[in-house]
């Protein structure tokens, strides 16, 4: 029998022995509440902090270990370089040849891979319990002695750069790319990939430089969730791996703010594009924050899922897009909302216009009570949902520390959205989503398309880069 | 109520103690004939709901291509109770998510939910299994909606067209398997009202459904339910299966398509597949996971990394539709090889050629063996962890096999495979005569087509 990772109260003696009525959804109880497993935390003497999270329901053990090193830390003039520790972590240690070491983590019927995002560099692993020990050996010498051979790094290099050059064939990714520009100005968090030029300047030596400089145990978090031994045990093991690793002084992000946000329209040239991808968005909030909440619930009422306003309208009623939706993303430093359509080249105007109204529409009226109940039952739906598995649990609970929020963040999670109220979310859309301060990029055939976004304002065009 | 005695089962797997891993379930059918599947699991306050039905795009018929890509949009835009909007409505605002999708053989859709709503998602689910709103305003908008589609995720991205409409014409003979799942927009604006509600009134009866039900739930509840919504819906007659056979492979074949949108050049090369559950099936998925599976494959190890002119790949039994878990001979074992541009193709399918022959001549130690016991073991239960995977797997084995067992049993079958078959099954099966080949070969930037 499995046993229970969340505890709830459920109300589920449902109606049985009325009469039932087919032409109307049964009537069925609120969601049930629920509580988080315990989070078991302490911290290896070289100041590694460590969360423990016991799920019995499978042999499997899931590990997460993230570092202060995301893309925000790359250095001036190498972007990418976050990136390229991340992915040639896994290719060789000073003790285990690249062949060696993926023939060990299979044997473990495990994984463990690296990726970086804006703020972290992350590493994963997992693999079936009975291995926990060897799987956390390998992490910690990965991290510790990861030492980039050269023909790996040019491996990286060869490929990386046939990768960027598909990437920057598509039309979304240059919309990114732009959108991100726009925004965050001189702020790091405007370049996240590497370019041709910084691709070639990535040598044994700068990934090298950039591990010691960032990844040590007092700039970490380790999270390590599934069928554990004792917790006595488990700490003593982590010492062993993990112990004799030094402690450091970590570098302090220095960067100045982004941008005020203001509003702009810029036109990236893809000469014969038969769509034009539009990103229409600002800077938004970090999840501490006031109207974090609130800005999150009105976001899915704009356009999150299949019930949002501009699913139904955009894509449904007015057939302008077959993809279309909005989203906030809360990076550490500060929030990005945007909402993204790929249109036809010749609806390119009525959609910009009908995006614009739908985006002041948020600041002038309050939402219905309809909606608003409908957002917060999917968004504490699929909360409960995203913690299913132990990747999905290992990483909430990791960017929780990670971005340094409270344990009661998550604890917490459904009941904030539940507190929404709509003057709070019309006042805080009145601030993230006013037209007067939304950036516009589009990407497509400037010749086809320019006199439409022309219509909105003054257009600064940019060829799209190979 | 009549119907199959109801089973008990608890399907465990060999090599790992039964008390860990373990997916019970009760199976049983109703009157009309439709299979259903309970799997109890009170571990997280989610249930899934998971109704399959014996159509894909191969049951469509020449002149409809793209139909049961086209009726599946259909399923989505209203039913008897629930009027259009209201399904995806009633899902989310009752915190579930949910899909659908179409494939070679099956349809499936699902409702992922808190699970004191399991009653509303398969209110839902019977409604439109039997009150479907068949109108010629719902056909005409969602033709737009797939031709739409068709342009922007097909047609404007790299490689899709190759793949999607291109390979099935050149791997198969018989137009049942070679024709585009998608469809051709000629195709798709020639169905009618009439032939929507004949396939609807042909596939979508509950006789050709497998119906399942995972997580946390209670029994004889769900069952209850189950019974009010879908006990009385009209069986049909069952449906005849569409004449798949393939001509014996008279000797190698390959093309070359070029494709505007790509930038780094691919190939895909495969070969005509064993018969499903034979013993060269379980020996030949063992020799893809030798190959291709993870970091350490061969394929990653010697040619990526080796030979340095491949950059990816994928590879499957089935590829590019279907996994093992849904390969219906025939069918191909398939892969897909991205590679540097200035070594040619010829190059990149010489260098497969030659990992397989080391397969097929040297054989797998059992150190190496062993690492790919392990790491089938862990995928498996990685497959297994959410509600919804666990019912897709018992859906889909019933489906295809009458047999939900298969969700620990085929791993069982998996791991007794011995280094011997999996070498006679990569010599047997993967050879240069068996071979199909197509080379993706990005054109000059030129306008895409429009419509």
């Amino acid at each position: 029998m499995l046993r229970t990772i969340l505890t709830v109260s459920l109300l589920s003696t449902v109606m049985m022995a009325q009469p039932i009525d087919r032409t109307k959804p049964p009537e069925t109880p609120a969601l049930p509440a629920f509580k988080l497993p315990p989070l078991h935390e302490f911290t290896l003497t070289n100041g590694l902090p460590v969360v423990l999270i016991e799920d019995t329901r499978l042999p499997m053990v899931t590990l997460r270990l993230a570092f202060q090193a995301g893309s925000k830390y790359d250095p001036a003039g190498h972007p990418g370089l976050s990136e390229a520790v991340s992915r040639l972590l896994t290719e060789g240690t000073a003790s285990r040849p690249a062949r060696e070491l993926a023939e060990e983590i299979t044997g473990l019927g495990g994984a463990i891979s690296a990726s970086s995002n804006a703020d972290h560099l992350m590493v994963a692993a997992s693999g079936l319990s009975e291995n926990l020990d060897k799987l956390v050996e390998l992490t910690a010498d990965i991290v510790r002695n990861a030492n980039f051979p050269k023909d790996e790094v040019e491996l990286y290099q060869q490929n990386r750069k046939q990768e960027l050059q598909a990437q920057r064939a598509q039309a979304a990714y240059l919309a990114s790319e732009k959108f991100n520009e726009v925004v965050f100005g001189q702020h790091p968090y405007a370049r996240r990939s590497p370019t041709p030029e910084s691709i070639d300047a990535t040598s044994t030596e700068t990934l090298a430089a950039f591990r010691d400089k960032h990844l040590m145990p007092n700039n970490a978090v380790l999270v390590l969730l599934g069928n554990l031994p004792p917790r006595a045990q488990v700490r003593k093991m982590l010492e062993t791996r993990f112990g004799d690793w030094k402690k450091g002084t970590a570098p302090k992000l220095t960067a100045s703010a982004p941008p005020k946000p203001k509003r702009s329209i810029t036109v990236v040239n893809r000469p014969g594009s038969v769509q034009a991808d539009i990103q229409m968005g600002r800077l938004g909030l970090t999840r501490t924050q006031d109207g974090y909440f609130p800005l999150v619930v009105g976001n899915t009422i704009l356009g999150g899922g299949a019930s949002s306003r501009l699913f139904n309208d955009i894509r449904e009623k007015r057939g302008f897009a077959y993809s279309v939706g909005s989203g906030h993303a809360a990076l550490a430093e500060a929030g990005v909302f945007r909402s993204v359509m790929q249109v036809r080249n010749e609806v390119v105007e009525p959609a910009i216009e009908a995006m614009t109204e739908h985006l002041a529409a948020m600041g002038k009226e309050r939402v219905s009570a309809d909606e608003l109940s409908n957002v917060k039952n999917y968004l504490s739906g699929t909360f409960v949902m995203s913690l299913e598995t132990q990747a999905g649990m290992a990483g909430q609970v990791v960017s929780t520390k990670a971005l340094g929020l409270p344990n009661s963040y998550l604890e917490t999670y459904t009941t904030r959205i539940r507190a929404t109220e709509p003057d709070q979310i019309q006042a805080i859309a009145r601030q993230v989503m006013s037209p007067e301060s939304i950036s516009i990029v589009v990407v497509g055939d400037a010749k086809s398309i320019l006199p439409a976004v022309e219509k909105f304002g003054e257009v600064d065009v940019s060829e799209a880069r190979d | 109520m009549k119907g199959l005695a109801p089973l008990m089962v608890a399907a465990s797997v060999a090599g790992l103690s039964a008390a860990e891993i373990q997916v019970p379930f009760e199976k049983y059918q109703l009157k009309n004939g439709m299979r259903v599947i309970l799997s109890q699991d009170n571990a997280v306050p989610v249930v899934a709901i998971y109704v399959i039905y014996g159509v894909g795009a191969r049951s469509e018929e020449k002149g409809r291509s793209g139909f049961a890509h086209l009726f599946e949009h259909m399923m989505f835009q209203g039913s008897a109770n629930a009027p259009k909007g209201m399904h995806f409505k009633t899902v989310e605002s009752n915190g579930g998510s949910l899909n659908g999708s179409t494939h070679p053989d099956f349809t499936d859709y699902f409702e992922v939910l808190p699970s004191n709503k399991l009653a509303v998602g398969l209110w839902l689910e019977a409604d439109r299994m039997r009150s479907l709103a068949i109108t010629e305003e719902n056909l005409q908008n969602q033709k737009d909606a797939v031709k739409e589609e068709r342009r922007l995720t097909f047609d404007n991205r790299p490689y899709n067209t190759a793949i999607v409409d291109r390979w099935p014409e050149l791997a198969f003979r018989n137009w049942q398997n070679s024709h585009s799942l998608i469809g051709s927009y000629e195709d798709l604006e020639a169905a009618t009202v009439e032939d929507v509600a004949n396939f609807f009134r042909t596939y979508y009866a509950p006789n050709n459904a497998v119906l399942a039900v995972v997580g946390d739930i209670s029994i004889p509840e769900a069952k209850k339910w189950i019974d009010t919504y879908f006990a009385d819906i009209e069986p049909q007659p069952q449906p005849k299966h569409p004449d798949m056979a393939e001509p014996p492979l008279d000797g190698p074949r390959s093309a070359v398509v070029k494709d505007p949108l790509a930038r780094v050049p691919g190939v895909i090369i495969g070969y005509p597949g064993p018969k499903r559950r034979s013993e060269d099936f379980y020996a030949l998925i063992m020799a893809d996971v030798a190959l291709t599976a993870g970091d350490s494959s061969r394929f990653q190890q010697n040619l990526v990394k080796g030979k340095k002119a491949v950059i990816q790949y994928q590879a499957d039994l089935g590829w590019p539709f279907a996994s093992p878990n849904d390969y219906i001979d025939p069918g191909f074992y398939s892969m897909f090889l991205l590679h540097l541009p200035n070594v040619p193709a010829r190059e990149i399918v010489a260098q497969v050629n030659e990992e397989i022959a080391r397969l097929a001549n040297d054989g797998i130690s059992d150190a190496e063996i062993g690492r790919l016991r392990t790491f089938l073991k862990a995928a498996r239960l990685t497959e297994i962890q959410t509600s919804l995977g666990r019912a897709k797997l018992l859906g889909q084995y019933e489906l295809f096999d009458g047999d939900p067992s298969l969700i620990a049993k085929e791993l069982e079958a998996l791991l007794k495979v011995t280094p011997d078959q999996l070498q006679a099954a990569a010599a047997k099966y993967l050879t240069p005569e068996r071979q199909i080949v197509m080379e993706v070969v990005p054109a000059p930037p030129a306008r895409p087509s429009g419509e």
